[in-house]
């Protein structure tokens, strides 16, 4: 049905679903221990917790991005919602006073919202995914400045900042984001491994039109992985400005958020061309490139070879899984 | 196959486009018509951006992607720079040899994607990293400006008074990367390696050997792009190639090149990037701020592919039926999902 | 030609109208443009603010313009469509000093006159350069805040920009003089960048706290920076272990200033910096002001011209005894 998996080049090389997240597990534990060895304070726990609190919302967006990669699609305007919804909470937050209560369904509704432009711009319009979120990152991207009006936010309520940084259950001391990430993660398991339409995306990911002729509601399910992808972007704006308390209009867009998330999942065991997904390897890939940031700042890396080291990081991650794959 | 609208047609549509868009602004807006030459110079704004299209266009024809191109296009402009405020070179041979830098970096991109068998476009992120890091380390505290009057002429000047030299250069590159597409046996492998990749190497292309060589030439016209900002400029940033990548990807798919490979041809791409190129500097003269400029240019990208979806056989049902209707003399209709 | 003397008739016709008169009844009217490094900033914002209300008072056309990312190309783009909406002025605070040099020079060979302010461009393609405060005394303020608080031999990270960050590079280098000069046994333990980017500044930060324990003080001049600093100070509970100073807008750095975490951060009046930069703008397009010069301004003071460079005040030391008198 949709043309985008017809014409996408058919899948030469599928390394086993287990391989990825236990070698980019294997990659994270060996750069935490070997870091660790030679400067100790990177394996203390408030280096440990904070390494995944910087990697939460980084994470939330990419297993959205996951579900949609699934569907042998992409989505670049998640930056673009990350940080218009970031904006949107943040200015909610210091003017009207929006309590976190009534921010965090509205800000599903907003990210479901403009997901949905973009599930009706691919399933019905017929917009291979790339151009379609291509477009919609410059008109959400525009909104962001509108709504803003040339201004930023700069400092939240506090009771959204200790959402970004408080612990949510006494005495257990993990931070409220981590938690969040721990909870969408699981629910995107279930929904994908134990739900019809986790395994409908599937379908779709790996020959649409079969999927269709097979009874699968094929333009409903793309609108639907398109609005979780939103939701998820969305509610990782929330975190984000909950998290530093800050948020200006090129926020996510500026980092690239897109093509982080993107590299995320990849890097995390899922297949671009669709039809397999690796949600565990997304949670674990956020973590490792955070790991991997955090540890050339500890080996006294000077700054301008970061993205170097990250680039480095990324490539070996990606050859090593499918060395092993391919050896099986 | 007429899933797909002739490509012709597509491209007819796009040089209408063009042709109004000239006249709308010529006429409506103040200050865009500033003589036959004035106005040509216009072009020297964002042909860089097509230089990058013409290369990437090449590699979304054999459906991988480039997100290199940027950084590519930095590295070399740095390297450039550096050789000959600090080598000593002549700028013309250090351009050169950033040209051949330029291409290596594209066929490294090429070995790490058949090679290490990394997908293109994650191959490409992480390469896009490292190249980054490279330039951003050559540029150092003060990046070198200052090339001189003669190597000017690469972004600013004319020939003839009125021909701008960038759009001399990109006409005749333009005619010949259509000629290797349409007209040469490469050209024709690369189509075919981005219609079936399977099917090509069946038929015998050699696939790792061809991608390579496609991603080198994207390099070589992401360094080209990099030359000709350094010029326009007359100084060179780490940075400055980064704000190519999303626009040039834009000109490729608006100018008819499907962004899974296999459809498409340089003509389109040609004109696509002087509608969007035209498009923006109009409307900026005209007053419109950055932001709306922005915005616009994705709308307009939303609507033409839609508009090709209506036209063709891909688009919702009701554009499509009425199409099949107008042209059922024509041509077989074809159900769709072949 | 033709058209400014349209512009300015229909102008003067629109002036009538609407019952307004021009403050400078001799003057004629000019249009003249305000280009940030990129919309959507408070600090940039604050110097429109102050620019709108000084632009009423001299019959200025005033437009506030700007590339949606800190991209010098984006900046080049609007000068060319400025000259060809033939702006009699153009006001630039530029990304970096060199992109936009040949298209100002292009503007000036045109007639219009360029007055830039805060980061500047190549000293050919500008008629004047507001510079904000003096580089030495504005790296002064900034160890003299580090030597009060974090002590004379106090161990400094430096976060900062890009590494080609001309404006932070002339006060990091200003910083580095007057440092070795007054206090030898101060050290700057290392340096890192933030790209002007609120997440990238943060995670600069934590990872600064993180890596090198032993900090005491975070010299931060740039807004993202400072805030990313102070932020992750906060988060890391290092309050009255580590003080950061740097350069931002007191809006930004409120709450940190008020938690103790800032205690002394230089920077200047933003939006008496916008009237400054209009005044200035009237003179030049009236040819008023020679190279060397001095000229007087109701309500700012008096300034003097050196070589085309205008210093626009000293700095201005925001603590928590007084920043809550300024709100840009």
């Amino acid at each position: 049905m949709s043309a985008a998996t017809m014409d996408a080049a058919p899948q030469r090389r599928r390394p086993r679903r287990e391989i990825r997240e236990i070698t980019l597990l294997v990659v994270t534990v060996a750069i935490i221990l070997g870091v660790g060895i030679v400067k100790p304070g990177f394996m203390h726990y408030d280096n440990l917790e904070f390494m995944v609190l910087s990697a939460v919302v980084l994470g939330l967006i990419a297993i959205g991005q996951t579900f949609v990669i699934m569907t042998s699609g992409i989505d670049l305007s998640v930056s673009a919602v990350m940080g218009l919804s970031a904006v949107v909470f943040g200015l909610a937050s210091t003017t009207v006073h929006l309590p976190l209560a009534a921010a965090l369904p509205l800000c599903l509704i907003l990210g479901t919202a403009l997901g949905s432009v973009n599930g009706v711009l691919v399933a019905w319009v017929r917009i291979p995914p790339i151009i379609a979120t291509l477009g919609t990152y410059s008109l959400f991207g525009g909104l962001t400045f509108i709504v803003s009006n040339g201004t930023q936010v700069d400092q939240v309520s506090n009771q959204f900042a200790r959402f970004g940084n408080g612990d949510l259950i006494p005495h257990l001391p993990v931070p409220t984001p981590v938690l969040a990430l721990a909870a969408v993660a699981l629910l995107a398991w279930f929904v994908l491994n134990h739900m019809i339409f986790g395994r409908n995306i599937l379908a779709i990911g790996n020959n649409a039109s079969a999927a269709y002729n097979a009874g699968i509601p094929v333009k409903r399910t793309l609108l639907f992985v398109y609005m979780i992808a939103g939701a998820l972007a969305s509610f990782g704006g929330l975190v984000f400005v909950a998290y530093t308390g800050s948020a200006t209009a090129t926020t996510g867009t500026g980092d690239h958020v897109e093509l982080q998330s993107i590299a995320i999942a990849l890097i995390g065991g899922t297949l671009i061309s669709g039809g397999r997904g690796n949600l565990a390897g997304t949670v674990i890939g956020s973590v490792f490139l955070s790991v991997v940031i955090t540890a050339l700042v500890f080996l006294h890396v000077p700054a301008i070879w970061y993205s170097a080291g990250e680039g480095l990081m990324i490539l070996a991650a990606v050859t090593l899984g499918a060395k092993r794959g391919a050896a099986r | 196959m007429n899933r797909f609208l002739p490509r012709h047609a597509w491209d007819r549509t796009l040089a209408i486009i063009l042709i109004a868009l000239l006249v709308a602004f010529c006429t409506l807006i103040p200050g865009f018509y500033a003589g036959f030459g004035g106005t040509l110079a216009i072009t020297d704004q964002f042909l860089p951006f097509g230089f990058v299209a013409i290369g990437l266009a090449v590699v979304i024809l054999t459906g991988g992607i480039d997100l290199s191109v940027g950084a590519i296009a930095s590295l070399s402009a740095v390297i450039m720079a550096i050789l000959t405020k600090s080598g000593g070179l002549d700028i013309w041979l250090a351009a050169v040899l950033a040209l051949i830098i330029g291409a290596i970096l594209g066929w490294l991109n090429g070995i790490v994607i058949t090679s290490l068998r990394v997908e293109p476009l994650i191959a490409t992120l992480a390469t896009s990293f490292i190249y980054t890091s490279v330039a951003t380390a050559l540029a150092g505290a003060s990046p070198p400006y200052g090339f001189g009057k003669p190597f000017g002429v690469l972004g600013n000047g004319t020939i003839a008074l009125v021909l701008p030299v960038q759009l001399l250069m990109f006409i005749g590159i333009a005619i010949g990367f259509s000629i290797l597409i349409t007209r040469t046996g490469f050209g024709r492998r690369i189509v075919m390696v981005g219609y079936n990749r399977d099917a090509a190497h069946y038929a015998g292309v050699a696939v790792p050997g061809l991608l390579r060589k496609v991603y080198a030439i994207s390099g070589f016209m992401a360094a080209f792009a990099g030359i000709v900002l350094a010029s326009y400029y007359d100084a060179v940033r780490p940075d400055m190639g980064n704000i190519l990548l999303l626009t040039a990807i834009t000109m490729v798919v608006l100018g008819g090149v499907s962004i899974f490979g296999g459809e498409g041809g340089i003509l389109g791409v040609t004109l696509g990037v002087l509608i969007l190129g035209v498009l923006r500097q109009g409307m900026l003269i005209a007053g419109f701020s950055d932001m709306v400029t922005t915005m616009l240019t994705g709308a307009i990208l939303l609507v033409s592919i839609a508009a090709k979806n209506l036209l063709s056989d891909r688009g919702f049902g009701y554009g499509a039926l009425l199409l099949r209707l107008i042209n059922s003399r024509k041509q077989e209709a074809t159900p769709p999902n072949t | 030609m033709k058209s400014i003397t349209k512009t300015l008739l229909l102008a003067s016709a629109l002036c009538s109208l609407a019952g307004i008169a021009p403050a400078h009844a001799q003057d004629k009217r000019i249009k003249v443009a305000m280009v940030p490094k990129l919309i959507g900033l408070s600090v940039f914002k604050a110097n429109e603010k102050g620019a709108i209300a000084a632009a009423k008072k001299l019959n200025i056309q005033f437009l506030y313009t700007g590339p949606v990312t800190a991209s010098a190309q984006g900046q080049v783009d609007i000068i060319n469509s400025l000259i060809a909406r033939r702006f009699n002025v153009i006001t630039i605070t530029s990304n970096n000093p060199t992109q936009p040099a040949p298209a100002l020079e292009r503007a000036m060979k045109q007639g219009i006159k360029v007055v830039s302010y805060d980061s500047d461009v190549a000293p050919d393609a500008r008629d004047f350069f507001i510079q904000n405060t003096s580089y030495p005394a504005m790296g002064k303020a900034m160890v003299d805040s580090v030597e009060q608080y974090a002590g004379p031999d106090a161990k400094v990270a430096i976060l900062s920009s890009t590494p080609d960050a001309a404006i932070q590079n002339a006060w990091l280098g200003a910083v580095k003089t007057y440092m070795t000069a007054h206090f030898p046994k101060m050290t700057i333990v290392t340096t890192q960048y933030g790209e002007s980017s609120p997440s990238k500044s943060l995670s600069a930060g934590l990872n600064i706290l993180q890596a090198y324990p032993d900090v005491t003080a975070i010299i931060a001049p740039d807004g993202a920076a400072e805030v990313g600093a102070a932020a992750a100070v906060k988060k890391l509970g290092r309050t009255g272990k580590v003080f950061v100073t740097g350069a931002s807008d007191p809006d930004s750095i409120r709450q940190y200033v008020k938690d103790g975490i800032i205690k002394a951060s230089p920077l200047w009046n933003e939006v008496k910096e916008g009237e400054l930069v209009m005044n200035v703008a009237r003179l030049a397009a009236d040819n008023k002001l020679k190279p060397n010069d001095t000229f007087t301004v109701k309500g700012l003071g008096t300034y003097a011209v050196k070589n085309k460079v205008i210093v626009f005040s000293k700095p201005l030391v925001f603590t928590a005894a007084n920043i809550d008198q300024y709100h840009f």
